[in-house]
C-alpha cells in the first residue's frame, strides 16, 4: 500500500491519498461564489475570500437569507467576517435557495 | 497536559475510532445540529470529520413541527459538511421509518 508524504507534522490516521479532503475543496473555492447554509434558517451567499482553521470565512458581495420567513434579507457589500461556530454545510459555487 | 503524553513523554497520536473510508463513494446519510439532514456520496473526510458529500439532498422539515421529517427535499450538489456539526453518520440503507412504536395498539 503506497503511502502519503511522510513528512507531515502530524500524523494523520490512514487515509485515501486519492480521496477530495473537504478543507482542500474550500480552498478551491476561493475567488469563487460559495452559499453557507448556518446550523439555523440562515443562508449566505457570497464570494470567498478566504478562512482559517476553524473555518471563520471572509466574504465579499454577500447576501443573507432566512429561510423560515420566506425572503431574501440584506445584500451586504465590503467584506464580511462569518463566525465559522455556526456553519453546517459549505456550497461552492451555490447561488443560494431559490427565492 | 500530564495525560496527553504517552509514558515515553510522546505526544498522543490522534486517532480516530472509526474509519469512514469504508464509506467513500457510497450513499450516507448525515445529521446536523439544529435539525438539519442531508444525504449524498462520501467524496472526503478528515479527521475532524469535515465531509465532502456528492449530489447531496437535504431533507427539510415542517416548519410546523420541527421534529418531522417532511416529503420536501431540495438538491444541493458538492458539498462540504462542518464536522463540527455533524451528529450522526449512517449508510443510506441502514435505517428506515418506522411506525410509532410506544403508541397503544388497539386490538381488533
Amino acid at each position: 500500500m503506497t503511502s502519503l508524504n511522510g513528512t507531515s507534522a502530524t500524523p494523520t490516521p490512514a487515509t485515501n491519498p486519492s480521496q477530495l479532503l473537504p478543507l482542500e475543496l474550500v480552498d478551491k473555492c476561493i475567488g469563487s461564489r460559495i452559499h453557507i447554509v448556518m446550523k439555523n434558517d440562515k443562508e449566505i451567499v457570497g464570494t470567498l475570500l478566504g478562512f482559517d482553521d476553524f473555518v471563520n470565512m471572509v466574504l465579499e458581495d454577500v447576501t443573507e437569507f432566512e429561510i423560515t420567513p420566506e425572503g431574501r434579507r440584506i445584500t451586504k457589500l465590503d467584506q464580511i467576517l462569518l463566525n465559522g461556530n455556526n456553519i453546517t454545510m459549505l456550497i461552492p459555487g451555490g447561488e443560494g435557495p431559490e427565492v | 497536559m500530564a495525560q496527553d503524553r504517552n509514558k515515553d513523554g510522546e505526544k498522543k497520536k490522534k486517532e480516530s475510532i472509526f474509519d469512514l473510508s469504508k464509506y467513500i463513494d457510497k450513499q450516507i446519510r448525515v445529521k446536523f445540529q439544529g435539525g438539519r439532514e442531508a444525504s449524498g456520496v462520501l467524496k472526503g473526510f478528515d479527521p475532524l470529520l469535515n465531509l465532502v458529500l456528492d449530489s447531496t439532498i437535504e431533507y427539510l422539515r415542517d416548519p410546523d413541527d420541527q421534529f418531522k421529517l417532511t416529503e420536501d427535499t431540495r438538491q444541493l450538489g458538492l458539498v462540504v459538511c462542518r464536522g463540527t456539526s455533524v451528529v450522526l453518520i449512517c449508510p443510506q440503507d441502514g435505517m428506515e421509518a418506522i411506525p410509532n412504536p410506544f403508541i397503544q395498539q388497539q386490538d381488533g
